[in-house]
């Protein structure tokens, strides 16, 4: 009873989380849901890759899904700034997880996770990779890229690894195969929502995104053509907007600048 | 007006601070150091591949209660047989003190309930569990120096017949197992991420437990070996992951486990360390480590101990609340399930954090009570029917902003703000 709730509730939460992160990356919530269901359906497939060294399959659920969202990201930045900082990002996050869970964490007597084991690895990634990605882009979708493709690239050099010394050929390797809950997913939502929160705290202290004494250009170029969104609901801002009580004498508008 | 805004600022940071703070604290431990520092990390004079590197734990009194492989940090938890609770107080260099907390209630009524049930009950239960049963390894290079002549044999450690011998036993018991092989080479901290795929795939066959079976790495084997029945056994430690959000169930689970494994076979389980990691628990309520014996015990004294050990899964899963059979015995009195103390500080520290982060997002009471409010409008936008088509033009940008320009009022703003929050997200 007591593990049937709190199976449910976890799962529950787990997944509103993710909901709630994949809606900060261009995606509507809608588009945020289905990417959800794909990822858990994606779980049960496993696609093998065929003439490799290795048993090597990627599932559809761990690892397309995440890396496909990644690379739309990417392919709708734009500009190349966003594309180096998110890059420059995974592979940080890469190399920083490499050195921490397999060159200082290892050793054949070292148990069971290994000298400096603090942290277990599925904290490790989202945390490097979410704090590398704020560093480098203050972003959110800076952070979900460094670490979903982080993850993917320390899946790499373990592959280098096991060319280079001599794994049997029965050698199972399984990119993303721990579906919805692999550490590709895990540290891409975890790092988002880390992103946020230090984003978040950051600009409300410095007195939250200002739009005044800013050119006029300048704010109109940081909008979004969403911004108008459908008519009915545009009115609604309106008549919103008109009846508005004074709470402050700061003007704001969200600069999409902050959120990028 | 502009302290009150930076005091809710402050208030939802708290907040945020605070649940991650109770979720580190998850085992009820107030007696933080830090464990880790960047001196430590780069002193060379104790490197960590060291065979023979290991951690020796003292009670208050100086005298050693356990020693283990891996470096305790203050908070780890120590449960021995017996249901002595100790907790690590301080660490220094290679060793750790612990303080007696007390008499563990939980160990000592599964003692007792355990000790009580008679062998035709246990046989019963056997025979009504249909669950299947999972076996892994997360450091599939783990071999016995007397037996496979080396520490480490990577991709086919002597591991592999230690948990072939756990199989076998369940096997024996008509129990349906499935022992995964994959090797998650090298023997590191990242091969728990490799390992979390095979036992998510593992898990696609509902099994009724997971475990994953390691080796200690403490030079003296005289730590674990022991005589049972007259055979030549190492002794088993369980570890449990603190950094799992739902430790307290798999750590019920793996009371019930040393308990009744225990009765069957006096001692065979030494002790439960409860340290930093997850281990993949967190995939599973009753997902458990098992270190069998240590790389100087040999090889068959590791089989023997994990062989009486698996005769205890059967008994415990069939009285436990996630056993397929009803449960034929009911619970001790005075053992709280671990399932629904995991539940409450879930919730809880969601409702926690959950609030503290709404009130830095939106920066004040009344935008938290108008963001609480629209939940259920942006709830029924999932269910409802799809918004019409948006058409960029007449009423687009420019005129929301030129609006902008003239309006000088902020709170307006304020609601704008979140209402292109809801069009746009991103």
């Amino acid at each position: 009873m007591g593990i049937t709730f709190l199976l449910l509730a976890s799962v529950v939460i787990y997944l509103g989380l993710a909901q709630r992160a994949l809606d900060r990356m261009r995606l509507s919530d809608r588009g945020a849901l289905v990417v959800i269901a794909a990822i858990i359906i994606g779980s049960f497939i496993n696609i093998p890759i065929p003439f490799t060294p290795f048993n090597t399959t990627v599932n559809v659920g761990g690892a397309l899904v995440p890396i496909g969202l990644a690379i739309y990201l990417l392919a709708m930045a734009g500009t190349g700034k966003e594309w180096s900082r998110a890059l420059v990002g995974a592979v940080v996050t890469a190399i920083t997880v490499y050195i921490i869970g397999s060159l200082v964490n290892s050793g054949s007597t070292v148990e069971p996770a290994g000298r400096y084991a603090v942290l277990d690895a599925i904290y490790l990634y989202p945390l490097v990779g979410g704090i590398v990605a704020y560093i480098f882009g203050k972003s959110r979708r800076a952070a979900f890229i460094s670490a979903t493709l982080g993850v993917l690239l320390v899946d790499i050099f373990h592959y280098v690894w096991l060319l280079r010394n001599g794994a049997p050929g029965n050698y199972n390797v399984a990119i993303g195969g721990g579906g919805a809950f692999d550490t590709i997913i895990l540290a891409g939502i975890v790092a988002i929502l880390l992103a946020e929160v230090i984003g978040e705290s950051f600009e409300r202290l410095s007195g939250g995104p200002g739009v005044e004494g800013r050119p006029p250009e300048l704010v109109r170029g940081l909008q979004k053509p969403e911004f108008s969104a459908p008519g009915e609901r545009n009115g609604d801002i309106r008549v919103e907007a008109e009846s508005g009580v004074v709470s402050d004498n700061r003007r704001k508008v969200d600069l999409d600048k902050h959120e990028e | 007006m502009k302290s009150k805004r930076i005091f809710i600022i402050l208030l939802g940071m708290l907040l945020v601070v605070a649940g991650v703070s109770l979720l580190y604290h998850l085992s009820d431990n107030f007696f933080l150091k830090p464990a880790f520092t960047t001196a430590g990390f780069f002193n060379k004079e104790t490197p960590d591949h060291l065979v023979g590197k290991y951690t020796t734990i003292v009670d208050e009194q100086g005298s050693a209660i356990s020693v283990m492989a891996r470096v305790a940090s203050s908070g780890d938890e120590l449960y021995t047989s017996e249901g002595r609770h100790y907790r690590v107080e301080r660490v220094q260099g290679d060793k750790a003190e612990a303080k007696f907390i007390g008499m563990d209630s939980q160990i000592l009524a599964y003692n007792e309930f355990y000790a009580g049930l008679s062998v035709a009950v246990v046989k019963n239960l056997v025979e009504k569990s249909q669950g299947t049963f999972a076996v892994y390894h997360t450091h599939t290079d783990e071999s016995y120096v007397p037996t496979d002549g080396s520490d480490s044999i990577p991709f086919k450690g002597g591991i592999y017949q230690v948990g072939k011998s756990m199989v076998d036993k369940l096997q024996g018991k008509n129990l349906q197992v499935n022992y995964d092989q994959t090797p998650h080479d090298p023997h590191d901290n990242n091969a728990y991420t490799r390992s979390r795929r095979t036992a998510t795939s593992l898990m696609k066959a509902n099994p009724s437990a997971i475990f994953d079976v390691h080796r200690d790495g403490v030079p003296d084997p005289s730590y674990y070996r022991t005589t049972i029945d007259g055979k030549n056994v190492a002794k088993i430690r369980l570890v449990v992951g603190r950094e799992n959000p739902r430790m307290s169930a798999n750590m019920d689970f793996a009371k019930q486990m040393m308990a009744s494994a225990n009765s069957l076979h006096p001692k065979v389980v030494k002790e439960i360390f409860v340290g930093k990691g997850d281990y993949n628990q967190d995939l599973m309520p009753t997902a458990l480590l098992i270190e069998a014996g240590t790389h100087t015990n040999t090889r068959e004294e590791a089989a023997a101990g994990v062989s009486m050990f698996s005769e205890a899964i059967p008994v415990v899963l069939g009285v436990s609340p996630s056993a397929p059979a009803a449960p034929t015995v009911k619970r001790p009195a005075g053992t709280t399930t671990g399932a629904w103390k995991a539940l409450g500080w879930i919730l809880g520290l969601t409702v926690v954090v959950g609030l503290g982060f709404l009130l830095i997002s939106s920066g004040s009471l009344d935008n938290v009570k108008k963001r609480l409010s629209g939940f259920g409008r942006e709830f029924s936008s999932f269910l409802g029917p799809r918004p019409a088509a948006r058409k960029p033009g007449e009423r687009g940008t420019k005129a929301v902003l030129e609006k902008l320009e003239i309006d000088k009022n902020p709170a307006a703003n304020e609601v704008l703000k979140e209402r292109k929050d809801d069009l746009t997200k991103d």
